[in-house]
């Protein structure tokens, strides 16, 4: 699984990721914690060659891409160059609790030289 | 009925060792001068917020400092839309009976008040806290995700976005206060430093010191009365993770709302006065507002229809992008360029005749939007 933790709305169905008290869709108070599949598709991507802080600057920079989860949310993940909008992805969350993208099919590639 | 009856901006760039307070007094006398009103006439104040000088009360630091003792002041804090919810929430005070002339200023030496990077980390700080600014997000990083998005719905292309930072540059050299006055091109625009793809260096505008005032009133003060005739707001979402698909929907349903109060459509405008942090955010305004077809603002700025001779002359002072952008006085320096227009008073930027405009900010990325028409009435 992914580890991207959603809360999924027990009366319509909608999903969701930032942390509420009832669903953003219909106002229900009901829902449960789920943890995303982690398969999604890329909404937008970019590569940042100009950090907030220096500290962050990686030489050649670094991707964040809005990726489309197959339950519904869009969620901010990091990601390595090459993605394109619309390419399918798997999502997981890494070490330090934040998602990454890959590029389907090759996250067992990824996890190995990892 | 609220009318525009002050206005003034000092000039963008760097105002070394002139603090926030220091530059939105300026400001705030030059405005209540324009107006002819005494600061004692000032019985509301909305005052900016300003990064180099995080105050939780500075509409009333700004009254002290002015000398005045309003009914109403407080300090607004909706990003770039500030300048644009505070003269809307102008309106209502004096429709209510509260205010008769309210002040609303803003200013900042966000230049040479605090280093680049303290700028830039404080901007990011809008994105979400657990899932977004941890990632290493930038305001930049942020709006070149819709930039991105942008690209890919639209088949608009880079060099369609860059023609939105050649008018405004092209404009900003008919205006001695403009931070950035050499002429560039497409290929210049092309050709500068990678920010966060798709947006390079000069699809961003500049981070400047500067302010800028404007006292809304009950009645016309002046001999040209500029109307606030129609208002509008939405507040769609925070963070661009939860931003609408549809890009333009935010500036759709605030501008939707603008017109209708107003009872005029957006046709009926001849001049504009739109938000312009990055290229982007000035092309999903133009085709959100109908002034070009999807995809097609850089090529209509190309066609001339922005220009000042053109159907729709667009932020004649330069905009964000090359007047500068301190922050709320950046938006808020298009409403003084928009008035002086309106009355007959921009010298050698002055458009043919200009009796209706919109003008149109957002805060966040593509968060808050305000958008309001003015009327020249006499």
């Amino acid at each position: 699984m992914s580890g991207v933790m959603l809360q999924s709305c027990a009366a319509c169905g909608h999903s969701w990721q930032f942390r509420r008290a009832t669903c953003p869709a219909c106002g229900s108070p009901s829902f449960g914690e789920v943890e995303a599949g982690g398969g999604g598709t890329v909404w937008s991507v970019t590569t940042v060659l100009r950090a907030p802080l220096p500290e962050l600057d990686v030489p050649g920079g670094f991707g964040i891409a809005l990726v489309k989860l197959d339950e519904g949310p869009r969620i901010m993940c990091r990601t390595a160059a090459g993605l394109a909008i619309g390419d399918r992805v798997q999502v997981a969350v890494e070490d330090d609790g934040m998602p990454r993208a890959v590029r389907a099919g090759s996250e067992l590639e990824d996890a190995g030289s990892g | 009925m609220a009318y525009l009856t002050g206005v003034a901006v000092t000039a963008f760039g760097k105002h070394p060792g002139r603090g926030p307070v220091d530059l939105m007094e300026e400001a705030a006398l030059s405005a209540l001068a324009d107006a002819g009103l005494p600061r004692e006439a000032v019985d509301g104040l909305v005052s900016g917020y300003a990064t180099t000088y995080p105050h939780l009360m500075m509409g009333t630091v700004m009254a002290e400092r002015l000398a005045i003792r309003p009914r109403h002041a407080h300090q607004a804090q909706v990003g770039g839309a500030t300048g644009a919810v505070g003269i809307i929430l102008a309106r209502h005070l004096i429709a209510a009976g509260a205010c008769r002339h309210v002040l609303v200023v803003g200013g900042e030496n966000r230049l040479t008040g605090q280093s680049r990077d303290d700028a830039v980390k404080t901007l990011a700080g809008v994105g979400h806290p657990i899932h977004e600014v941890p990632l290493g997000a930038s305001i930049p990083a942020y709006y070149a995700l819709v930039a991105a998005r942008y690209l890919h719905e639209t088949g608009a292309s880079e060099a369609d976005l860059a023609e939105l930072a050649v008018l405004m540059r092209r404009h900003a050299a008919a205006h001695p206060g403009a931070q950035l006055a050499k002429p560039i091109t497409v290929a210049d625009v092309m050709a500068s430093k990678p920010i966060a793809t798709p947006l390079k260096f000069l699809d961003c505008c500049p981070i400047s010191d500067g302010a800028a005032a404007v006292i809304v009133s009950a009645e016309p003060m002046g001999a040209a009365a500029i109307r606030l005739a129609g208002w509008g707001e939405a507040h769609t979402h925070q963070h661009v993770s939860e931003m609408p698909d549809d890009l333009g929907l935010g500036a759709k349903l605030a501008a939707a709302q603008a017109f209708e109060t107003a009872g005029r459509s957006p046709a009926d405008m001849r001049l504009l006065g739109l938000y312009d942090s990055f290229t982007p955010t000035l092309a999903i305004f133009i085709e959100a507002l109908g002034y070009a077809q999807l995809g097609q603002a850089g090529a209509a700025a190309r066609d001339g229809r922005f220009s000042r001779d053109g159907a729709l002359p667009l932020n004649l002072h330069g905009g964000l992008m090359s007047y500068g952008h301190p922050g709320v006085a950046g938006f808020l320096a298009h409403v003084v360029e928009m008035v002086r227009q309106m009355r007959g008073e921009a010298g050698e930027r002055q458009v043919a005749d200009a009796p209706l405009a919109y003008c149109h900010a957002d805060g966040g990325v593509f968060s808050s939007h305000a958008g309001f028409v003015l009327e020249r009435t006499a």
